[in-house]
């Protein structure tokens, strides 16, 4: 563990405006849609009302379904903890760590797919197949960007790609470190359930994947899932922000600064996403993700193949 | 040394007890109280020479062509043979309870000593060192793993798999023997010390050597497309019989492979490129396999194709590391391959019992029969769990330490700047792998275990007793302590990697130095999400203490009257995901008004194999007339093939 000033002040950073990002998403929606919609802060509002509330658990569930919202919420802040969040360094660093931040939210993910199974809804077991589908195909994607960071960087861990000497990559391979962020954007939107793979205001449950998944949660349990697919979402924000926009050469108010504007326009580009497309077939969502990857194919081959 | 053998002859005994003992209690107490005790103390010199204490070997004179016969424990070998000892001891306990609760008398006495038999044959594979000894232990270890699979044989389902694994370990065997016979050519004796000794004398540098070996012992390991035994073997047999056979016999293959590599020095770089081409197809197509099943056992035995890949993959990333003479390389991907393999070894097993015991209680296999065990076996539904997460790979358990060593040597052998960096593209191949294991691994825990009954069957299911439990919760122990302190275990087995690269005592500190504080940061990472989440558990459980809390019918939309068909089954969980990869999954869907369910079939067995063995039965039967049973034309045969022979000597003098 090395925690410095910065890095402890930019996780909390994350941990406390990741609500705000997913807000800031749904408010460029309704402006560009020229609706009226909820105030950014909405879900601030929600998850307060929630805790407050008391809860009702299926008959039919046993303690993975009251387990698995708390441990989705522990591995996203564990998948936090491994990213140099104030461009600089991470909580924890080891090599090879990027694996560990792919897998750690992997376990999350396991045993939400789990507790959606114990309902023994249709619905929710329809919503757990979909997201296995979608996840398993989203992280080839996730390693091919890895890999080229890795094959760029000569680097193993996440704080040592994308902390203090980054910048300088750029110069000789934006090609490349461009193409990789708009695949890991695309795969951002798989990944959090958002326009076009998932649909999150949708209100017909067969046309759900990740909200059908948690349908039977309620009260502080369905808080922690809303705040841990918030939390999921800034911190494969801050990933994309910390690959499009090098932070090490900042002063450390500058560079958090960087993140906290990169993470709210990030909610934007997830709005104008929603609001200009429409989600696609599911059928479709295969190729969508093939096409991510193949951005991250590409850019690997490209590093790949240049003389170093 | 001495110690064991007498812990192999305290399993012997254990045989001879299962036999003879009177009395069904006693007996199973004696039997599984020997093999344990066995056990215990035949690691005892594997835990040394691990240590660092050197080799330890014994020899004797045989009288028989070959030489002396030997026996030695060097860190390859303790590494496997403790894996043996353990699992098999583990298995000992549970199986010894599963069969007597399911099988009669004489079954299962004859079912513990060939148990029993196979664990010490596995202790002689990996500890021999001269090519009789071996091959000896090896056909011993076919013939009582197959008489094992056969304890069913009333079944024909059981006597089919049986035969089809008779079939191709002595295909598998027939090929060893042409390796050892062409390599003991140029050796003084068939000790496996001469026929290092011999090396030099290989042909084209051992390659064709190597060939063979990836094929003889392949057979036994169970990659694609040589897994075709596998699946029906695994599902015909007792669940602790698939434990031990998944979780050991098929990695003396994997033990055999790295023995060759050590002994005819390193391999050629287009054969290492070979196993990680073999490792990645097997592991891709495996999961994919796997999750198109419906039968749990052999579901997790596609499991085991899946991960006899990933062990392959690290193979090859050893040899690439040595023939680019990149020792850090060789040393990771070699130890990695060891780690995955011992560490599949506890966690397949652990999932084997477990489905067993589901098994034991239900009387099916087939998932889409199952759901709802999870409330009335909770201890055997909490293992399981245990086992999925190490399968999947994912922090904070063991699987996640051997995936995160492979995946390091993909990323290393990434930035090198010879050809080598192509196996970069391993590292989407394998998280690829882990995506679909986490589908399939959902699918069969929550499928088997949570939602409601989809039959009668899972209504009579009962918590199972302390001997079966007890196996499964050591294992379990064993998967949690490696996931939450790699530290401690990393360093044996890059020793253990170190010594099949036969990279110097140097490189192996440069590496440890190198890994060690990644292993203290994993620990730290491992126990910090356990500790964040019990907060969190700790804080829900605060709030809701307060509150209202009530139980009610899952939601479903106001209807109001599901029924457990309605569910997702097996079935529909996986068909998004096999949709995805088309006909390379093998299944045949069956649509209809009411009804959604799709069949898996082998690609292998059934597309290759068995029109390959009928092409051979019909061919064989035209050569029928030559053996019409009467004497005068078997002795113009015998006549004519020693005239034939007595013309070659002519000739060739």
């Amino acid at each position: 563990m090395n925690i410095t000033p910065s890095s402890a002040i930019a996780f909390i950073l994350v941990l406390l405006i990741a609500p705000a990002v997913a807000g800031v998403a749904t408010r460029t929606k309704s402006v560009l849609t020229g609706r009226q919609g909820a105030p950014a802060l909405q879900l601030y509002f929600d998850l307060w009302k929630l805790v407050r509330r008391g809860a009702v658990f299926s008959e039919t569930t046993t303690w993975v379904f009251r387990l698995a919202p708390a441990a989705m919420v522990a591995t996203t802040v564990l998948a936090a903890t491994l990213l140099p969040l104030d461009g600089r360094m991470s909580f924890i660093r080891f090599s090879g760590d990027a694996v560990a931040f792919a897998y750690v939210l992997g376990l999350g993910r396991f045993l939400l797919v789990l507790a959606a199974l114990d309902t023994g809804s249709s619905f929710e077991g329809m919503g757990a197949s979909r997201e296995v589908t979608f996840a398993s195909l989203v992280e080839v994607g996730l390693f091919l960007s890895f890999g080229t960071l890795v094959v760029v960087t000569r680097e193993l861990s996440l704080s040592g790609m994308l902390g203090m000497p980054f910048a300088h990559h750029w110069a000789a391979n934006a090609p490349a470190l461009v193409m990789i962020s708009i695949g890991l954007f695309a795969l951002l939107l798989a990944e959090c359930s958002r326009v076009p793979v998932d649909d999150p205001s949708t209100h017909l449950e067969l046309t759900m994947v990740h909200e059908v998944m948690v349908l039977d949660h309620s009260g502080p349990d369905l808080a922690l899932i809303l705040y841990g697919s918030a939390l999921k979402l800034a911190v494969l924000g801050a990933l994309v922000v910390s690959v499009l926009i090098p932070r090490g050469g900042l002063p450390a108010a500058g560079s958090l600064a960087v993140l906290g504007g990169g993470l709210l326009a990030i909610g934007v580009g997830v709005g104008i996403v929603e609001a200009t497309m429409a989600r696609l077939r599911l059928p479709k969502v295969a190729l969508y993700l093939a096409g991510a990857s193949s951005l991250a194919l590409f850019s690997l081959i490209l590093v790949l193949w240049t003389p170093a | 040394m001495i110690l064991l053998f007498i812990g192999l002859g305290m399993v012997v005994s254990a045989a001879v007890a299962a036999l003879v003992v009177r009395g069904d209690a006693l007996r199973d107490r004696v039997f599984a109280t020997l093999v344990v005790a066995g056990a215990g103390l035949a690691s005892v010199p594997a835990f040394r020479v691990l240590g660092g204490a050197g080799h330890l070997a014994a020899r004797w004179p045989s009288g028989l062509p070959g030489g002396d016969l030997s026996i030695g424990i060097d860190p390859l070998s303790a590494v496997f043979l403790l894996a043996a000892l353990a699992v098999g001891a583990a298995n000992a306990v549970y199986g010894a309870a599963d069969m007597r609760a399911g099988a009669t008398a004489r079954i299962s006495r004859q079912a513990n000593a060939a148990y029993a038999v196979l664990v010490v044959t596995l202790a002689l594979v990996v500890t021999a060192q001269s090519v009789l000894l071996f091959l000896s232990a090896w056909e011993m270890m076919a013939i009582s793993s197959f008489l094992l699979i056969m304890t069913d044989h009333h079944q024909a389902h059981v006597r089919r798999a049986g035969f089809i694994y008779l079939v191709a370990t002595h295909t598998g065997t027939l090929l060893l023997f042409v390796m050892f016979a062409v390599w003991s050519r140029g050796a003084a004796d068939w000790s496996f010390a001469s026929l290092a000794a011999a090396r030099p004398t290989l042909m084209w540098g051992g390659g064709p050597l190597f060939l063979l070996a990836l094929a003889g012992f392949g057979v036994k390991a169970g990659f694609v497309p040589l897994h075709f035994w596998l699946p029906p073997a695994h599902a015909a047999s007792p669940s602790h019989v698939s434990a031990l056979m998944s979780g050991i016999v098929i990695k003396t293959g994997i033990y055999g492979i790295l023995r060759v590599v050590m002994l005819a020095g390193a391999p050629p770089a287009w054969w290492a490129w070979i196993v990680l081409l073999l490792g990645a197809l097997s592991a891709v197509l495996g999961v994919l396999w796997a999750l198109a099943q419906h039968d749990i056992k052999r579901l997790l035995a596609y499991h085991s194709v899946e991960n006899i890949g990933i062990i392959l993959i690290g193979i090859g990333l050893g040899a690439l590391g040595t023939a680019y003479h990149h020792p850090m390389l060789a040393i990771l991907g070699y130890g990695a391959a060891v780690l995955h393999t011992v560490n599949h070894a506890l966690f397949k097993s652990l999932l084997f019992m477990s489905a067993g015991a589901v098994y034991r209680m239900t009387s099916t296999c087939n998932m889409e029969e199952l759901g709802g065990i999870a409330p009335r076996m909770p201890i055997t539904f909490a293992v399981f769990l245990v086992g999925s997460i190490a399968i999947i790979g994912v922090p904070p358990l063991n699987g996640f330490v051997s995936e995160w060593l492979v995946f390091q040597g993909l990323f290393r052998a990434g930035y090198s700047s010879s050809a080598l960096r192509i196996a970069l593209l391993g590292a989407p191949i394998l998280a690829l792998v882990g995506g679909l294991a986490l589908a399939c691994f959902a699918k069969a825990a929550g499928v088997v275990f949570l939602g409601r009954p989809r039959s009668a069957r899972p209504l009579a299911a009962r918590e199972v007793g302390p001997a079966f439990l007890f196996p499964q919760l050591a294992l379990a122990a064993i998967c949690v302590a490696i996931g939450l302190m790699p530290a401690a275990i990393l360093r044996p087995f890059l020793f253990v990697g170190a010594t099949i690269a036969g990279e110097p005592q140097a490189q192996l500190a440069t590496a440890w130095a190198d890994v060690a504080p990644d292993a203290q940061h994993i620990a730290v990472f491992a126990t910090a999400l356990l500790l964040v989440a019990a907060v969190i558990w700790a804080g829900r459980r605060l709030v809701l203490h307060r509150r209202s809390v009530r139980s009610d019918a899952t939601w479903s939309s106001g209807y109001g009257a599901t029924t457990s068909r309605m569910q997702y089954t097996a079935s529909s969980f996986a068909a998004p995901l096999l949709s995805v990869f088309g006909p390379l999954t093998g299944v045949q869907e069956h649509r209809g008004a009411t009804v959604f369910h799709s069949v898996p079939r082998d690609l292998i067995l059934d597309r290759v194999v068995a029109p390959l063995w009928a092409y051979v039965r019909r061919s064989a039967l035209r050569l029928r007339p030559i053996q019409d049973g009467r004497l005068h034309f078997y002795l113009v045969y015998v006549v004519a093939t020693v005239l034939a022979f007595l013309t070659y000597l002519v000739v060739t003098q």
